[in-house]
Parts: structure tokens; C-alpha cells; sequence
């Protein structure tokens, strides 16, 4: 099964029963307290100073 | 068990619970609302039905506004609790605003997820459209806009055409058939097409 497909049998399976949400919810909330945490010890000195240097250097800002 | 969503008349309601996500957009659409309106477009519109992947950033149409209405938006979001990367003041971040370059917005000591506050004019015709048809989406009580969902498939699909966007599509496609309409997708994809020329 192909990328493609694996994406329309789980939006099939989502439309039909919402039980589904649940692992969608688990996987956004643990990305996000995994950036949290790593940036978080990455710009522990000045957050904002640090976090600017780093988007900077690869050209996001 | 219940479908994933409904139609409400015309408010699509997802049936789902808020995850940390919808409660940053939900958080900043609060302080945004007291000062203009929005179009939340692009992948936060997927994620929000359903879309398994991550995501780092949450894009936002907003009409340009003067320096005036921008510094009390500003100041409101920073008396807030969020932080704006490219700097700390309306005096810095209104050329931004002015030349239609977007900003992004994130809470305090925080990278991810952040706002991509992106300023339109009627001069962007596609975007202008978008934000002028809006369809609501609802999430328990967190209510937000995002474009025509015909549209946005057919934007992901043929302006930017990342696999990403791809799977957004298909994603869009299959999970609201039982409501998308063959008409719209005909009267959008020359408002978009012309994007291209």
C-alpha cells in the first residue's frame, strides 16, 4: 500500500467512526511536547535571543 | 462510535475532542478577533479534520491593516503571553506588515507550534477570494473560518503540489466526499489557475 492509499483508507475509516481522533490527538500533543522540551533546553539561556540566532542561521528569518 | 463529522447548516462540526493545537489557534483567534478578521488556511485546515501528521506552523489570512490597528494588535498578543520572531515592536514588525511579508507568532518560550500571520490585499485575487467565501468549522465550541474546502483542495493540488499538500488533498477529498460539491470545484479552479499565469 502506497502513501497515497494508506492516507484515503484512514480518511475512509476517520469519516465513519470518530474513535479514530483519539490516536490523531496523541500524535499531535507528543510532537509538541517534544519541540516543547528540546528547545526548551536548546534556548535555555535567552529564549528569544537563542531561538532568533537559530532561525537566522538557516535562513528562516 | 460516532461519523466523524456533520453538517449543521452551515457550520461543519468535527466530531472530536480539542487537542493542544486547537487550543494555541483557539487562544490567539481570541486576541486576533478584537482586532480583525481571519481565514485559517493550509494544513491546520486538514489537521483540524483529521489529518495524521505533525505540524509546525498554523497559517493565517488577515487584511492588511494601519500602524495604528497593528500596535494594538500587537501589544495585545505580547500582553498575552505570545512572542513574534522577527521582533519585539510594532516599529519593527509593521514594514512586514506593509510590504505583505508574513510574521509568525509563537507563545513565550515557545518555538512550535506558531502563527504565520500572512497579510493580504484585494491585489492577491486568490487568497482575496478565499478569505472573502469562508466556511465555518467547528470543534465543541471552538469555532473558526477556513477556506471552501473545494477550494483548498484544488490549492493544495495545483499551486503547491508538495507531497505534504498531496496527501492534505486527498486526505480533504475523501474524508468530507459525502459534502463536496463537482460545481465549486468547476468555479474555483480558474480563480486559482489564474495564480499560475
Amino acid at each position: 500500500m502506497n502513501d497515497l492509499d494508506y492516507v484515503q483508507l484512514y480518511a475512509e475509516k476517520m469519516r465513519e467512526d470518530n474513535t479514530l481522533f483519539k490516536q490523531q490527538k496523541k500524535l499531535i500533543e507528543a510532537q509538541l511536547r517534544g519541540s516543547s522540551s528540546l528547545f526548551g533546553k536548546m534556548f535555555s539561556q535567552n529564549f528569544k535571543v537563542q531561538a532568533r540566532e537559530y532561525l537566522r542561521k538557516r535562513g528562516l528569518l | 462510535m460516532e461519523k466523524g463529522y456533520i453538517l449543521q447548516g452551515d457550520v461543519i462540526v468535527i466530531h472530536r475532542d480539542l487537542t493542544d493545537l486547537d487550543f494555541f489557534v483557539r487562544d490567539f483567534l481570541t486576541i486576533l478577533k478584537k482586532h480583525s478578521d481571519y481565514l485559517i488556511v493550509s494544513g491546520f485546515v486538514s489537521i483540524a479534520s483529521g489529518r495524521t501528521r505533525g505540524t509546525e506552523d498554523v497559517d493565517l489570512l488577515m487584511p492588511i491593516m494601519d500602524k495604528i490597528k497593528f500596535t494594538a494588535f500587537f501589544q495585545d498578543l505580547t500582553n498575552n503571553g505570545f512572542w513574534c520572531y522577527q521582533g519585539d515592536s510594532s516599529e519593527e514588525l509593521y514594514p512586514y506588515i506593509k510590504d505583505l511579508q508574513s510574521i509568525r507568532f509563537a507563545r513565550v518560550n515557545e518555538m512550535f507550534p506558531n502563527m504565520e500571520v500572512i497579510p493580504i490585499t484585494e491585489k492577491r485575487k486568490a487568497k482575496y477570494f478565499e478569505f472573502t467565501h469562508p466556511q465555518k468549522m467547528k470543534i465543541h465550541n471552538f469555532e473558526f473560518k477556513v477556506p471552501p474546502l473545494e477550494f483548498e483542495i484544488l490549492y493544495k493540488e495545483l499551486i503547491l503540489k508538495g507531497k505534504k499538500d498531496l496527501d492534505d488533498a486527498k486526505h480533504l477529498r475523501t474524508f468530507f466526499a459525502t459534502i463536496l460539491k463537482k460545481e465549486r470545484f468547476k468555479e474555483y479552479e480558474p480563480i486559482i489557475r489564474a495564480e499560475l499565469s
